[in-house]
């Protein structure tokens, strides 16, 4: 009870486990949720054909992320970031590698992938629970959404905006990391009863 | 022989002889006589069954992930109408084959969207959120069944794997037409039609 109220120790909760998948990046090579373990993972959705202002396009807040990622300390765990794009008709890898330069991201932890319209559809839409729909004239609507996923691969958070708040990113992977930081003996069975008691921050 | 190991081994009978009358001479039988066999039994029973509950409520969180619905999001109630926001044009979406998603708004006294039809078998994830006052969302026949606060986003997730039709009923006294408040939902079963388009 007393955790329950006075939230002594917060976590992220685990939403769901993430999707797996295999899809082709920006330099026309294979990527699978399975190169990605063991590291934290940012997702977000969207397309090249993304224009603001009638759509909003989520690709500059993922770039602030990578850069506020740099000042971050995540410990020995890599931080890669994802992009996914649903419109293969049109994206392809080139079309990727100058979206990425249009955003002026750092590639080496950055992957532009797409794939199969149907596997897209089951990743996205099922495994990330993000919708979106091509509408008659070819453009896609979405709602703009970023995922963290953990080194196990669970999903631990979602920010449904086109551009997330800095802060709380920051506060959100400084949780994940005392987390870690505390998953052994006494702390660990703490940090099990917070999520059992759903210390969540709003 | 019994007189001597029952105190120890059954603590309840000893916490009685606590509340009791202290007896002279330590332990008599007298003592014992206090606690009726079938008592003794009923209270063992009832000590094992909390024991039961208790273990029942780690399993089911920590082996199976069973987690109560709590406050999903937060909205300010005033912003629900807004362009933009999820719940200015509610209904239903699919997100992926037989996933589905579900806004809905409940104001006094209706919600919206008033229908919607789903496939059988479909996995639904409900949004609720009230613009207004506080409203009740339970959907007949399942285990939906949640409050809607002002301010929050309620959220739960249901398989209908029987087909026909639902009510969601408003079960939380919101005004002088809380009784005519309601919403349906159609499971529907493939047509001929539809399965067979499936297949090509």
């Amino acid at each position: 009870m007393a955790f329950a109220v006075f939230q002594p120790i917060q976590v992220l909760p685990r939403v769901s486990l993430s999707p797996g998948f295999a899809f082709t990046d920006q330099n026309g090579e294979r990527l699978t949720n399975e190169d990605l373990r063991g590291k934290f993972v940012f997702y977000n959705f969207t397309y090249t054909g993304c224009q603001e202002p009638s759509c909003p396009d989520p690709g500059p807040g993922m770039r602030a992320i990578q850069e506020k990622m740099v000042d971050i300390d995540t410990g020995d765990i890599p931080v890669e970031f994802v992009t996914i794009s649903f419109d293969p008709e049109h994206d392809t890898p080139e079309k990727l590698k100058a979206y990425a330069e249009r955003l002026g991201a750092d590639t080496s932890d950055w992957h532009f992938v797409t794939g199969d319209p149907t596997r897209l559809k089951n990743v996205i839409g099922g495994g990330f629970s993000t919708y979106y729909n091509q509408k008659d004239d070819g453009t896609f609507t979405f709602d703009p959404t970023f995922v963290i996923v953990d080194g196990w691969g669970i999903i631990r958070t979602k920010y449904k905006t086109a551009h997330p708040d800095l802060d709380i990113v920051e506060r959100d992977m400084g949780l994940l990391m005392q987390e870690l930081n505390n998953s052994e003996g006494a702390s660990r069975i703490a940090y099990e009863a917070a999520h059992l008691f759903l210390c969540y921050p709003d | 022989m019994s007189e001597q190991t029952n105190p120890i081994e059954d603590p309840v009978v000893e916490e009685a002889q606590d509340q009791s009358a202290p007896v002279e001479g330590g332990l008599s039988e007298d003592a014992h006589l206090h606690i009726d066999k079938y008592e003794s039994m009923w209270l063992k029973i009832a000590f094992i069954i909390m024991g039961v509950f208790f273990l029942s409520v780690i399993v089911s969180s920590f082996a199976i992930g069973i987690q109560l619905p709590g406050a999903y999001a937060r909205i300010d109630p005033t912003t629900v109408n807004d362009p933009g926001s999820p719940f200015a044009e509610p209904g239903l979406r699919e997100l992926a084959p037989g996933k589905y998603e579900a806004y809905y708004r409940a104001q006094i006294w209706q919600f919206t969207p008033r229908e919607i039809h789903v496939p059988l078998g479909a996995e639904v994830s409900f949004y609720v959120t009230s613009q207004d006052v506080m409203h009740g969302f339970k959907i007949s026949d399942t285990n939906v069944n949640v409050m809607v606060i002002p301010g929050q986003v309620s959220t739960l997730k249901h398989t209908f794997d029987k087909p026909g039709e639902y009510k969601i009923i408003c079960h939380e006294y919101c005004g002088q037409l809380h009784h005519t408040m309601y919403a349906q939902i159609f499971v529907d079963e493939p047509t001929e039609e539809v399965a067979s388009g499936a297949q090509n």
